[in-house]
């Protein structure tokens, strides 16, 4: 019961650590992305 | 107790030291990443340093001597950049490997293999970036601000130095989401967020710093590899471009990057006083606000850096007061450090004495940083040698003492011996008078007008150039003493103890010295932690 308690809290801890790194890429890619983008509209004026 | 077990069930790959060039090559340890970050940051201090004493050689007296203009102008710029991305940076993200998880109680970094590969992007983009100095047309020379045109009429280097600035830039980032990553997730249980140590929040804060604006960079240079190679015309005014338009671009990165350098400079200091004072931090929570509202404030100041451009009275009158509005979080600092020396019983080992000299001598480059901000008078002083005074007395005595302060402070719990405090105490002396020998004569040479980023210069400015490259070639061989103290405390240190200083607090002291190779395989207990906080 213990063992599978601790696997399911890795579990959830795993997935957390993975969702964030990968929330935090999508906002890192966004700001590169979004100043390129911004460029291109004040060009595009 | 249970989230360490836990760890132990996810990460048995890295469960074992392993020996021989795999350990580093392969490796996945915070404490073997963090050395390897710090080994890397050195060398690239001494690699820059050697390239500022180029400069001082040169401009010791009028006239061309040693190098030639292209050379000159290849060296201020290889230097930023190399002081910048490959000494500064990387020192921080390495004392961030060693200490964020020994200071939140966690076993390693989150996110382990991407930590090896952060590291391991950086040797290859230092080692393009330098043997640009051996292609056709030299290496960059325009500046590390890289500003088009210029920047576009580089030779062969131009590719060279956008992909390594790329490099260096993926490099920081998927370094900052590591440290968010487990700062946010592999706190022990009981560790609440404002019960972190000064270091963990600063170096969270500049995480998020790097998240935002160091893709901002990789953007703006795509941009000019675009215009480069693919004929657009982002920045060119031929083809309806506006090359100021990357000042605006480059600044907001640029300014923020200030304080991605400083930030855990200040989080260091916040450890070190509170220690050889033997009083808890002041205003604890006030120092955690003061670093957020500093972060916060540094997206909206950037166009400090282009008064002299052009712009409305209103954008000027906008950037100049914002620009002295963080003269208040950072006044709360330095008043916070003085309160907590305040009453203290103070000693003044080496780590001590390098924080002393940041409180002072920072503060001395958040004056003239104010000077400058100040819209009528930064049109004297723009692209002046006051201005190569102020981001030095914030960057060296700022940046380069807090990483001196936080290595003497933090090397007997690495390496499990001590250091010869004598000789530190002389690298302290020597580097902080000669920093001073150094730079601040160029405060007067830039009131009395003379430019940055040239050669040559008229003979009314030889006297005070000459001081200043006096201190330049005394300040760097002090540093010389740096790598040698710490070689000789590996080789024959007396052992340390677990708590190397009798007024340190912290998780990490908790740990015996030097730190095992594995730190935390059990969370730390709510007692250890509360007994740990210094606040």
């Amino acid at each position: 019961m213990a063992a599978a308690l601790l696997s399911a809290e890795s579990q959830a801890r795993r997935r957390r650590v993975r969702n964030s790194a990968i929330l935090w890429a999508l906002v890192a890619g966004a700001f590169y992305l979004g100043f390129i983008v911004l460029s291109l509209v004040r060009a595009a004026q | 107790m249970a989230d360490a077990h836990a760890h132990d069930a996810t990460h048995e790959d890295h469960d074992h030291k392993p020996h021989g060039w795999r350990r580093w090559v392969f490796a996945t340890n915070h404490k073997d990443i963090g050395t390897m970050y710090l080994i890397f940051a050195c060398t690239m201090f001494f690699v820059g340093g050697a390239m500022a004493m180029i400069i001082r050689l040169e401009l010791f007296k009028p006239g061309m001597q040693f190098v030639d203009p292209q050379l000159f102008n290849s060296m201020t710029t290889m230097h930023a950049l190399v002081m910048i991305f490959g000494a500064v940076m990387p020192a921080w993200t390495g004392l961030a490997n060693w200490m964020i998880p020994m200071q939140v109680g966690a076993p390693d970094m989150a996110l382990p293999r991407l930590n090896n590969f952060s590291f391991w992007i950086l040797p290859f983009a230092f080692t393009l970036l330098l043997s640009s100095l051996f292609v056709p047309g030299g290496a960059p020379a325009g500046g590390w601000t890289m500003y088009p045109p210029l920047v576009l009429q580089n030779g062969a280097s131009f590719p060279m130095l956008i992909f390594a600035v790329h490099m260096m830039g993926a490099s920081s980032i998927l370094g900052a989401i590591n440290v968010v990553v487990t700062i946010m997730n592999l706190r022990a249980p009981g560790m609440a967020l404002l019960r972190m140590p000064l270091f963990v929040w600063t170096w969270l804060i500049t995480a998020y710093l790097l998240i935002a604006v160091m893709p901002v960079l990789a953007g703006a240079v795509t941009m000019l590899l675009t215009d480069h190679f693919f004929g657009t015309t982002f920045f060119t005014a031929a083809g309806g471009g506006d090359p100021v338009m990357f000042q605006h671009i480059f600044w907001f990165f640029g300014h923020p990057e200030v304080y991605i350098m400083i930030l855990p400079a200040f989080g260091i200091v916040s450890e070190i006083i509170p220690t050889f004072s033997r009083k808890p931090l002041f205003g604890y929570e006030a120092m955690v606000y003061a670093v957020a509202s500093i972060a916060f404030l540094s997206f909206i100041v950037w166009a400090h850096h282009m008064f002299t451009v052009g712009m409305p009275l209103a954008a000027q009158l906008f950037f100049m007061l914002s620009t002295m509005l963080i003269a208040v979080p950072t006044g709360v600092k330095v008043f916070n450090w003085t309160a907590t020396m305040w009453k203290g019983s103070l000693s003044f080992e080496p780590p001590m004495l390098f924080a002393l000299a940041f409180l002072f001598l920072f503060t001395i480059g958040g004056f003239s940083g104010l000077m400058l901000g100040i819209v009528p008078a930064d049109y004297q002083y723009q692209d002046t040698y006051f201005v190569v005074a102020h981001f030095h007395y914030v960057l060296v005595p700022g940046a380069i003492f807090g990483i001196m302060a936080g290595v003497y402070y933090w090397l007997p719990k690495w390496t499990g011996k001590l250091y010869d405090q004598r000789l530190a105490t002389w690298h302290f002396w020597l580097s902080a008078v000669f920093v001073n020998v150094l730079f601040f004569p160029q405060h007067f040479l830039g009131l009395a007008g003379m430019p940055r980023r040239i050669p040559d210069y008229a003979v009314q400015f030889t006297d005070w150039n000459m001081v200043s490259s006096i201190g330049g070639f005394g300040f760097g061989l002090a540093q010389l003493l740096f790598p040698y103290i710490i070689w000789k405390c590996v080789r024959s240190g007396a052992p340390a103890p677990a708590r190397a200083w009798e007024g340190a607090h912290g998780l990490e002291w908790e740990l015996p010295s030097p730190a095992p190779y594995h730190s935390w395989t059990e969370a730390p207990s709510d007692a250890l932690i509360a007994k740990g906080a210094s606040h």
